[in-house]
């Protein structure tokens, strides 16, 4: 009784979420323009996008600009976690957390028109090479990609028996060999959570990105949020179902990488080195 | 300096926050011995391990290594390996990969690491575990995980901060055994921290009492149990009656309201002392001329023995003893002059 209840449940909130995107997908196979009417199979959208070039444009900017934000990110957000964990007194480290917090709690169009107005100011006032474009996207990107490394490896540092590090030293290692061989593979699974989800959040935004990027650096969200505006082509559904297929997938990369990684720890050994 | 030590400490002291947690420590370490440094928490043990480990840096003193001085020098630059309280394994490498890890940092070639490695896990029984992770083995498995870890190095020096504390009673007992047989095995100066009398009585070549920063005495283990130098070894080693009591003159001892002979000397003349007395040094004689008498309060049996518990006027004694007497029983006790030991007042003490 109580399993067949669960199950309902589980399929309902499952249909609420999948549906949409799988009429999205089933049209973007659609002959017709039509979003109501199925007139045969066929893949002119998918050829037309790939001959769209403010798309593949837009594709690639998204790319250059999510994996350099991710990993500088990555870098910044596990430097600033091993420094918050090392912190001595109290109140400095909790100042620090909320700071870190900040552009989480922000409402993203706050950041957006502050990070604009900073960029402006400083290329305008202080004449500082801060044009919009790529490289302040990627400045945008790595501000609000930074705290969820930190998310993730702050509690992993927390983990992490403090006495491993003393003896790797007491086994020779000097303190930057004990921190490269011991704290690292440590805290590895947390640094890659984090870059994925930097990565992820990177792809999607839309909000920041909109404010500060130009016409040429638009990245794909910018992109669809403006063609959309126009009217709604299928390209765009050819699109979405790509980039579902392809987030899907890197999902599934990382949870099979992880539980990979789990059976090793239990088994001994772990792939991280 | 000693001749023979390979590790002495003159006039240590360190501070946490302004607390001064080691006073003034001085000790010579002797090549190849099973020291143990013996203590309540907070009474400066660990510290004083760390300090020779490289981990914590002396306010005042220096350490010296067979005869050079190391203050400063820092711990992976040190002949001195150590087994943590909670092991400290590496959670990310296997048995193996744990015990070679020292002999990688050092640039061993494989052939030799293999062979040490191999050579370490079979003295700690650890044959065939290899390549198991560390979450697979119980306690006492990740304990030997760490001597063999530590000891595969060849260290001159093997430092145990409290190993045994997480193993459970039948273990600790087989793993002290183990320890003593390592440690003549490979020759090696052992230091040992605990809290636990008995594991220091039972491993150590020599004793080193300590509480509050101070070293209260240092000696073999059959010295500190029936020779301890105040009330605080005695009470800390073993069971004790300790009582109030006054020194009239040399070999002359008054406690529990009458004049008892002893063997101690050298006191000012009507000195307050207190008078230590092993439980099982007392006898039972009949009431008749006893110089101490008593109502026997309880009894409990204790396995090898019974634990009577003798009310007197303004005392309450602690008797061993293998016969059973009847709660409520007046009974005499009789000490000989040997097992009165007399103490100074530990309030006089600094």
């Amino acid at each position: 009784m109580k399993k067949w209840y669960a199950k309902t449940y589980v399929s309902l909130v499952m249909i609420f979420l999948y549906v949409p995107i799988a009429v999205l997908i089933l049209f973007s196979f659609n002959a017709s323009k039509s979003r109501a009417v199925w007139a045969g199979f066929s893949l002119k959208w998918y050829r037309e996008l790939f001959h769209n070039e403010l798309i593949l444009t837009s594709l690639y900017n998204t790319m250059v600009v999510a994996l350099v934000a991710s990993v500088v990110a990555t870098i910044l957000g596990t430097a600033a976690a091993l420094g918050i964990y090392s912190m001595k007194r109290k109140w400095f480290r909790s100042a620090i957390m909320n700071v870190t917090y900040m552009p989480i709690t922000n409402p993203e169009i706050v950041m957006g028109v502050s990070l604009l107005l900073l960029f402006v100011f400083m290329s305008e006032k202080m004449h500082l090479p801060l044009e919009l474009g790529l490289g302040t996207l990627i400045i945008a990107h790595v501000t609000f990609c930074t705290p969820y490394v930190i998310l993730n490896v702050l509690p992993k540092l927390r983990q992490i028996d403090k006495f491993i590090y003393e003896a790797a030293m007491d086994l020779g290692c000097s303190p930057t060999q004990a921190f490269l061989k011991v704290i690292i593979p440590e805290i590895a699974p947390g640094v890659f959570a984090g870059f994925i989800m930097a990565l992820t959040y990177s792809v999607d935004d839309f909000i920041i990105s909109y404010f500060v990027s130009s016409a040429s650096s638009a990245t794909l969200p910018v992109t669809i949020g403006a063609m959309v505006r126009k009217r709604i082509s299928p390209e765009i559904n050819a699109l979405s179902a790509i980039v579902f297929v392809v987030v899907l997938a890197v999902l599934l990369i990382y949870n099979f990488i992880s539980i990979r990684h789990e059976k090793q720890i239990q088994k001994g050994g772990g792939s991280f080195r | 300096m000693s001749e023979n030590a390979i590790i002495s400490l003159r006039n240590i002291s360190v501070d946490f926050d302004d607390e001064r947690v080691l006073k003034s420590i001085n000790l010579d370490i002797m090549d190849k011995e099973f020291i143990t440094f013996l203590g309540p928490s907070g009474c400066g043990k660990t510290t004083t391990l760390r300090i020779i480990g490289g981990f914590v840096d002396p306010c005042e003193g220096d350490v010296f290594f067979e005869g050079k001085r190391i203050n400063g020098l820092p711990p992976h630059k040190r002949h001195v390996n150590t087994v943590f309280q909670r092991y400290a394994l590496f959670p990310h490498l296997n048995v193996y990969e744990n015990i070679e890890f020292g002999l990688k940092i050092s640039k061993l070639p494989e052939r030799e690491r293999r062979q040490r490695v191999m050579e370490a896990l079979e003295l700690v029984n650890l044959k065939g575990y290899e390549r198991r992770g560390i979450h697979q083995l119980s306690g006492g498995q990740q304990q030997r995980v760490a001597i063999a870890r530590a000891i595969v190095n060849q260290p001159k020096v093997l430092l145990l901060d409290e190993p045994l504390g997480a193993l459970d009673l039948k273990l600790r007992k087989d793993m002290q055994v183990e320890l003593k047989r390592i440690q003549q095995s490979l020759e090696i100066t052992f230091i040992y921290v605990t809290h636990d009398q008995e594991e220091a009585l039972t491993m150590s070549d020599r004793v080193v009492v300590m509480k509050d920063g101070n070293i209260l005495q240092i000696g073999t283990p059959q010295d500190i149990y029936n020779e301890p130098t105040n009330a605080f070894v005695a009470d800390f080693i073993g069971e004790s009656n300790i009582i109030d009591g006054i020194m009239h003159k040399d070999f002359q001892v008054e406690f529990a309201n009458d004049f008892f002979e002893c063997v101690d000397k050298g006191f000012t003349p009507m000195e307050r002392v207190q008078v230590v007395i092993r439980p099982e040094d007392l006898k039972i004689v009949s009431p008749e001329g006893a110089k101490i008498t008593g109502v026997v309060e309880s009894v409990i049996f204790k396995g090898v023995h019974y634990e009577i518990m003798v009310e007197t006027l303004g005392y309450r004694w602690m008797i061993h003893n293998t016969q059973y007497v009847e709660p409520g029983t007046l009974i005499g006790m009789s000490v000989t002059p040997e097992d009165i030991h007399i103490m100074h007042r530990m309030e006089e003490e600094p």
